[in-house]
């Protein structure tokens, strides 16, 4: 089970559309992504208080017919964010020394 | 779009020059009020395209680089998450202001204007001295690793170094390319027009040369607007009507330019516009109206979206014109300055009136 809770990048715009799209936008490379209606949902749960199956559970509660598999997909969605950087997680940096972020 | 995805922002009425074909100065855009804006409007501004998920912003004026706070306004650009270019005459530009762009890592380039190959043909428009400090402006660019666009704005006094422009900016110099323009019937240029817009046989020779120069470069010579774009369009046009082509998607009403699709301007006085071209429709002031509010209810903001939707065959100007399927009635700016009218076609701009005055279009076999 995935316990690790992914936060969004900060710095990462989300500009979403009149039709539930949206674009990240990275200001740092000037890179853009088109994230579909599903990828919106998950985008605003990395908060660092989600893992992916908390999302896929969440995602499940506000969507009908969401494929037995989803969760899978999700895993991937927000691997394939981490790698671009779009990502991170929270770890612990012992004690006194508060936390930081992943990349 | 729920919010503009880019600003242009005219962050000083002042200026070092006075161009002569300049369409700010004498235009509903040179307002400044009591001023320029502190820096502290600009951030807090910022602040608000931030949450409006803007991404970028053009920073223009006046020269920008007169504003002893630039970094300061530059700073707040990069803290709220956006990525800026710039507009300058290049002539205050120096290595340690380059290096600090360099060092933001969030400017998509600085647009300077270079319009001859020698002083001469720049100096007359600029003012003398011009050229040799905008080219060290450029050069101080390019050393400390900004991506420098040059901007060449085409008129009387340069249309016949045109060969020399691009053969010092693109083996001179070295740059991968530069972009056209030609002084348009706005601000100063109005009030000069004499002495610097183009007549119809500079138009011709203008297009000529540049087609055949863009040619010669691999089609590193580019321009949205001008001769160049003009020649091309038109060529275009031509062809469809004496194919007697079907009219083209998007054609034969006024959807030319729809860039308050996507972005909107700011005046130095703080007063929101749909474009720096349209700068004498005031839509609202920063950090006073609501700018996603404003960019999605304004009902000036949601005519002009509507005026796409105007056929040309409304208007008396296009009677009888054969192009009118393929046209798009250019330029809404032009339009007003020029005929007084947003909701009208450009005169600056129409084929039918180009040809009639004398206008012939460049060879085809010109084209890339």
């Amino acid at each position: 089970m995935d316990v690790k809770k992914p936060i969004a990048n900060p710095l990462i715009v989300l500009r979403e559309e009149f039709d539930d799209w949206a674009i990240l936008f990275d200001p740092d490379t000037g890179n853009a992504f088109g994230l579909n209606p599903t990828g919106v949902f998950i985008w605003k749960l990395l908060d660092g208080r989600h893992n992916p199956d908390d999302i896929v559970n969440r995602l499940r509660e506000e969507a009908d017919n969401v494929p037995e598999d989803a969760g899978e997909h999700a895993r991937r969605f927000i691997a394939s964010l981490e790698q671009q950087g779009l990502v991170g997680y929270e770890i612990e940096q012992g004690p006194g020394a508060g936390t930081g972020v992943r990349g | 779009m729920r919010t503009p995805k880019k600003v242009d922002i005219d962050i000083t009425n002042r200026c070092n020059l006075r161009c002569r074909y300049c369409y700010h100065f004498e235009s509903a855009g040179d307002a400044d009020g009591d001023g320029d804006l502190p820096a502290e409007e600009w951030l807090r501004f910022f602040g608000e395209l931030n949450r409006c998920a803007v991404t970028e912003v053009t920073l223009a004026g006046g020269e920008p680089f007169l504003r002893g706070d630039l970094r300061e306004i530059i700073r707040g650009v990069v803290e709220n998450r956006m990525r800026f270019a710039i507009l300058t005459n290049g002539t205050l530009i120096t290595d340690e202001m380059a290096a600090f762009l360099a060092s933001t890592k969030r400017c998509n380039y600085v647009q300077v204007s270079i319009d001859g190959s020698v002083p001469e043909s720049h100096d007359a428009m600029r003012g003398r001295g011009s050229f040799a400090r905008a080219l060290q402006g450029l050069q101080a660019l390019r050393r400390n690793g900004v991506r420098a666009a040059v901007r060449v704005t085409i008129h009387r006094k340069n249309v016949h170094d045109l060969e020399g422009i691009a053969r010092f900016l693109l083996e001179d110099i070295g740059l991968g390319s530069f972009g056209t323009n030609s002084a348009g019937a706005m601000g100063l240029c109005r009030k000069n027009a004499e002495m610097v817009q183009l007549t119809v046989e500079d138009r011709i020779l203008a297009m000529e040369t540049l087609l055949r120069l863009s040619k010669q470069y691999n089609g590193r010579i580019q321009a949205m607007a001008g001769p160049l774009a003009e020649a091309r369009t038109w060529l275009d046009m031509e062809d469809a009507r004496l194919e007697g082509r079907p009219p083209m998607p998007d054609r034969g009403a006024l959807t030319g330019c729809g860039c308050y699709r996507s972005s909107l301007s700011v005046r130095a006085d703080g007063v929101i516009t749909p474009c720096t071209m349209l700068s004498q429709i005031e839509l609202g002031r920063i950090n006073r109206d609501d700018l996603a509010t404003l960019w999605r209810e304004h009902g000036l903001l949601n005519a002009l979206r509507e005026r796409g939707h105007i056929p040309l065959s409304r208007f008396p100007f296009c009677e009888g014109c054969d192009y009118v399927p393929y046209c798009t009635g250019n330029c809404p700016g032009l339009s007003y300055t020029l005929a007084g009218e947003v909701n009208h076609p450009s005169p600056d701009a129409c084929l039918r009136k180009f040809l009639a005055e004398g206008g012939r279009l460049p060879d085809r076999a010109l084209l890339c």
